[in-house]
């Protein structure tokens, strides 16, 4: 048996999405399987059934130290909080 | 509806009835086959077979539900008109893949029976349940491609093939009004006109079956009787399907 991670989306609207996993002793069982379980109720017009192990998947390590990068985001918001922390500390510096 | 003949509804209820039991043995393994994915997609190909009955049923008595209760559910067991096959239990699920397979590769050459139906609306529903079965057939081929292909798994489906040989033959006993719905028009040719057919795809997915000493080994086997008898199973299985819907036939669902 194989692990197959499954995905839907309807036609012309969102993206692909994930939505479960499956196993399956072959492909051809993987995609009735997958028919069945996963779209009986019209949840996509469009199917990928891709073997788990044909993702690329590195550990958290990976990714993990872009977690603190406020820099990178769009908003500012965490970039202005800092500014913000980082003035507060010098004015209180200042009228010591 | 009214405007059917008797024969007509004889052929279009031996078809209502051999899908619902099917539809009823298929779910009856949700939460018990051997592994999740196939319990899902075999309760799932049940409802797809449900479907088929249920638009049968409205062609016969209208969309009124207690109208569609009463013939899918309340009547004499000597009004029924399955056959033994789809009224047997199986526990085993080996024999329940293969009565799937035996059943569904005949259930496509019924469906074409009705594609120039004189009665239009068969006709349009068999389109909807050719388009269908061709994925509960891949299903079913899909399973037996993978158990077929090892030694201990092949030795069992072969021995559920020839134990359940005989008896899948009940398929092809028409009901009564058979050959006068042929002559309308309803059905463009006779359940036993199928067999032939059915046999060479018996014959070319599990190799060449001996179909003599079928015929010979049917020991036990209901004999024809156009449908009108029922199998020892047959009453056990109506009170579970009976089960829910007798603690309360007033309610809506």
């Amino acid at each position: 048996m194989a692990t197959f991670e499954i995905f839907l989306k309807k036609d012309g609207r969102d993206e692909f999405r994930h939505v479960g996993a499956l196993d399956a002793a072959n492909d051809e069982l993987a995609l009735v399987s997958a028919r069945e379980c996963y779209v009986r109720r019209a949840e996509g017009d469009r199917l990928w059934v891709v073997r788990r192990d044909n993702i690329l998947s590195p550990d958290r390590d990976f990714t993990a130290p872009n977690a603190d990068k406020p820099h990178r985001h769009h908003s500012g918001e965490a970039v202005a909080a800092r500014r913000k922390a980082l003035r507060e500390t010098t004015e209180a510096q200042t009228n010591e | 509806m009214s405007e059917l003949s008797g024969a007509a509804r004889d052929v279009i209820l031996a078809f209502v009835d051999d899908e619902h039991l099917m539809g009823q043995q298929h779910t009856e393994w949700i939460g018990v086959a051997p592994f999740l994915e196939e319990d899902l997609a075999f309760a799932s190909i049940g409802q797809d077979e449900l479907g088929h009955a249920a638009m049968l049923l409205e062609a016969l008595v209208g969309s009124d539900d207690a109208d569609i209760d009463a013939l899918a559910f309340y009547r004499e067991a000597s009004d029924w008109r399955s056959c033994a096959l789809a009224e047997i239990t199986l526990p085993e699920w080996g024999d329940t893949l293969v009565r799937h397979w035996l059943y569904d590769a005949a259930e496509e050459l019924r469906w074409q029976l009705f594609q120039g139906s004189s009665v239009q609306l068969l006709a349009d529903i068999s389109v909807r349940a050719l388009s269908e079965e061709q994925f509960h057939r891949r299903h079913g081929n899909a399973l037996l491609d993978a158990l077929l292909s090892v030694d201990d798994a092949r030795d069992r489906i072969m021995a559920s093939l020839h134990k359940l040989l005989p008896i899948a033959l009940t398929m092809f006993d028409g009901a009564p009004g058979e050959a006068n719905a042929i002559v309308e028009g309803v059905v463009s040719g006779s359940l036993a006109s199928l067999q032939g057919d059915w046999q060479l795809r018996v014959d070319a997915r599990f190799g060449s079956v001996d179909w003599g000493a079928v015929a010979s080994d049917g020991v036990g086997t209901p004999a024809p009787s156009q449908r009108t008898q029922r199998h020892d199973d047959f009453a056990p299985l109506l009170a579970r399907m009976l089960e829910v819907l007798d603690l309360d036939r007033t309610v809506t669902w």
